[in-house]
């Protein structure tokens, strides 16, 4: 449902991403791992438009997103935006609305849901997070995991086809780290979509279903995460997972 | 309010066809001057405030009933009068100008109704400063320091006579030098000042006594458009008619002013070809007996806070009223500059920044200057109050632009991207997330500015607007009252100002959540 097409990013002279390719299909969790400076988080912004991209193609369903200054990038973005929910690594949520209003926001002012099914909706999704029992808080009394449950109901409550993980644990303790990957657990055991950049290695060997290695802006090996953790094939992974068991 | 509302300058239109015209089919003369001048010129009356008093608003009543309408004040700084003379909201300054080559030039100007001399005011008792010859050559070798007001013929005749020997001080109010020259204020020795406002003030000021031989004659004029001569013309046979019927010496009497100089008046040429002569006002049925004449009366003490406070505190709602006005519309102003450099295409963003440079980089008078007198030459009319309005909300709107631009510069940047990756336009989420947020940020620095602005519209009356300060400035002069008025005016300031920043306190606990479980 949504494929990435030989997408190239340039920066002057660096070329950040130089060529990536991949599919992700309905109800499967993808998860992009690598060195950092390998592009991850880049790639992924680029599905949403948060960051352009200089060549290449990306479709999420019908709608084809082109390169940057292409006719009809703006067009596409409103409507993947509305069909594509992000998770960010500093959650991102607004200071100055309570958690409730934090998640009916984005449903009543775009997809202008009357506001009564607004807030039953959100604070169904609230609790589902374990977090209905806030949602008359604000954002600055939450602790950090509390925060990205919060900023994962709120992407759920545009009733997204697929989630967008910008390593959403990487700013977060271990307890909380395990929090935010229990919702994160359910949601893939549910069918939820999700592209996710981590750092975690746990989340990518248990729940994914596909990963890609993601080194110096193209993709180094993907395959199953059986694949990847128990038989890799190529030089480049194995260097980036004896990093991660050396850390 | 509404009744403060009622006091605003009408739109004056362009005036067109010649002004004699004008006054009669209004039916009224129009006359500028500037009451904080004080007396013996035009002064609220000691008993009743309310009242203007003054040789030349009884002047202007001789005036208005010879060209057969009423006399109508019009309030404006001194110095600006002719500018409310070339953009038509006056048809004539009546306000102890003196005639000079210059102006005689520029404007009509009408035959004298004073001839003026200027008189030295030295300290009772000051063995140092006891003539003319004293102030040329210190008899203890230090040079005198001399007050004048600025800009006036006292200042260029000490200038032209005595610009070597004495030190010249400045003064906006005539009163204010001569309290000075009485405290010895700065070192203020002396006080060339108009000779009439001398016979006026002298009871008020025993610590002061003349020093020589009143010096440097000159006259006061009235003047009128160039264009005006019919009006002109009418005027000069007003004052002839008065002069000759003995209403003038009645006027200039009861102020105190009227002297032997004035007796060269009567060998004048009137209308019919003879002599004026001197007739006595008593052939009119006037008397010139001193239970008439007004002098100069201090009002001191509590009762003058009873008798001029309201008129204070009318002044205030005044001062409210403009910056409740400008205040907003500065905001928005700013708001729209601050989100055009930060947000909108090169196009707009580069003269949101040269509009913000140019109006930040200009003082708030020019800007209201430009806007209340230069706008008319190019045949656009504001009247004072909306000028006053929009330049302070003009010149408020470069600062609040730049506090809003940090405003928004210290939303993450992660705030628009959430907003963006919900679907949100670009414009929705300024207006639902980003300004917002701002704005809880700026509460503090534009509370500031609103404070600030409270007192700039003090500069306001350049362009004749009469807010707090200036009322405490006519106030003031007309009756000595400066410390007693000038608390009251400072506690009005401040009860002003703090309840705004206790509102703004307020506004920025309900707006912060964070400190909220």
């Amino acid at each position: 449902m949504i494929a990435l097409q030989n997408i190239v990013k340039r920066y002057g002279q660096t070329d950040v991403l130089k060529g990536v390719s991949f599919t992700v299909a309905k109800g499967e969790v993808c998860v992009l791992l690598g060195p950092s400076g390998g592009g991850k988080s880049t790639l992924l912004r680029t599905i949403n438009g948060l960051e352009t991209f200089s060549s290449g193609e990306i479709h999420v369903d019908d709608i084809r997103l082109p390169a940057e200054q292409q006719p009809g990038r703006d067009a596409a973005l409103v409507r993947i935006r509305c069909r594509v929910g992000m998770v960010f690594q500093q959650f991102n949520l607004f200071p100055h609305k309570t958690v409730l209003q934090n998640v009916t926001e984005a449903p009543c002012q775009v997809l202008r849901l009357p506001y009564d099914m607004a807030r039953q909706r959100a604070m169904a999704l609230l609790e589902r997070v374990g977090m209905g029992h806030k949602c008359d808080a604000y954002p600055g009394s939450l602790s950090g995991g509390q925060q990205q449950r919060v900023a994962i109901a709120r992407a759920l409550a545009m009733n997204p086809e697929a989630i967008l993980f910008d390593e959403p644990t990487s700013a977060l303790d271990p307890r909380m780290t395990a929090e935010v990957t229990s919702v994160m657990a359910d949601l893939a055991r549910d069918g939820q979509t999700m592209i996710v950049v981590t750092h975690g290695i746990g989340f990518a060997r248990n729940i994914a279903h596909q990963v890609h290695i993601l080194h110096a802006g193209m993709i180094a090996e993907s395959g199953p995460p059986s694949q990847i953790f128990e038989n890799p094939q190529t030089a480049v992974t194995r260097e980036f997972l004896a990093d991660v068991r050396q850390a | 309010m509404l009744l403060l509302a009622g006091q605003m300058l009408p739109c004056s239109l362009a005036p067109a066809g010649d002004g004699l015209q004008r006054v009669r089919q209004r039916g009224k003369l129009i006359w500028g001057a500037d009451q904080e001048g004080g007396g013996p010129f035009v002064f609220p009356s000691a008993e009743d405030p309310l009242k203007l008093q003054g040789f030349e608003v009884e002047l202007a009543q001789v005036l208005a009933e010879a060209l057969g309408v009423q006399p109508q004040f019009q309030q404006g700084q001194w110095d600006k009068l002719p500018d409310l003379l070339d953009r038509g909201d006056i048809d004539v300054v009546l306000n102890g100008y003196e005639w000079t080559a210059d102006r005689a030039r520029r404007y009509g100007a009408t035959i004298p109704y004073y001839i003026y001399e200027l008189q030295l005011l030295a300290r009772t008792g000051d063995q140092t400063l006891q003539s003319w010859e004293d102030l040329a050559h210190p008899p203890d070798g230090i040079k005198k320091r001399v007050a004048v007001l600025g800009g006036s013929a006292a200042n260029d005749y000490l200038e032209r006579f005595y610009g070597d020997s004495v030190e010249i001080v400045s003064f906006d109010g005539v009163s204010d030098a001569m309290r000075a020259v009485e405290l010895n204020v700065d070192g203020i020795d002396a006080n060339l000042q108009d000779l009439p406002i001398w016979n006026f003030y002298e009871p008020g000021f025993p610590q002061l006594t003349a020093v020589g031989a009143p010096v440097g004659r000159g006259f006061y004029v009235a003047l009128v458009r160039n264009d005006d001569q019919e009006l002109l013309q009418a005027l000069n046979q007003a004052i002839l008619q008065a002069l000759q019927d003995g209403r003038l010496r009645h006027i200039l009497a009861r102020y105190r002013m009227w002297n032997d100089m004035q007796m060269l008046r009567g060998l004048e040429l009137a209308p019919q070809g003879d002599f004026v002569g001197m007739p006595e006002p008593g052939e009119l049925g006037l008397s010139d007996s001193p239970e008439d004449e007004e002098t100069y009366a201090a009002v001191r003490g509590a009762h003058v806070l009873w008798q001029r406070g309201g008129l204070l505190v009318r002044a205030a709602g005044m001062t409210v009223l403009l910056a409740v006005c400008a205040m907003p519309l500065a905001i928005l102003v700013g708001l729209s500059m601050a989100l055009l450099r930060r947000y909108g295409p090169w196009f707009l963003a580069a003269p949101a920044t040269a509009y913000v440079e140019l109006i930040r980089g200009t003082p708030l008078v020019l800007q209201l200057y430009v806007l209340f007198f230069l706008l008319p030459e190019i045949g656009m009319t504001v009247n004072a109050f909306w000028a006053a309005v929009a330049g302070l909300a003009i010149n408020y709107s470069a600062y609040e632009a730049e506090i809003y631009r940090a405003g928004l510069q210290a939303i993450p940047r992660g705030q628009m991207e959430a907003a963006l990756a919900l679907g949100f336009s670009r414009s929705q989420a300024l207006r639902r997330i980003i300004i917002p947020q701002a704005t809880r940020l700026v509460i503090p620095p534009v509370t500031n500015d609103f404070i600030a602005l409270f007192k700039d519209t003090a500069v306001c009356s350049v362009i004749t607007v009469v807010e707090l300060s200036k009322e405490y400035y006519i106030q003031a002069r007309s009756t000595g009252a400066i410390v007693e008025l000038g608390l009251l005016t400072a506690v009005l300031y401040l009860a002003m100002s703090y309840p705004l920043s206790l509102v703004a306190a307020s506004l920025e606990r309900r707006l912060i959540p964070e400190d909220r479980a």
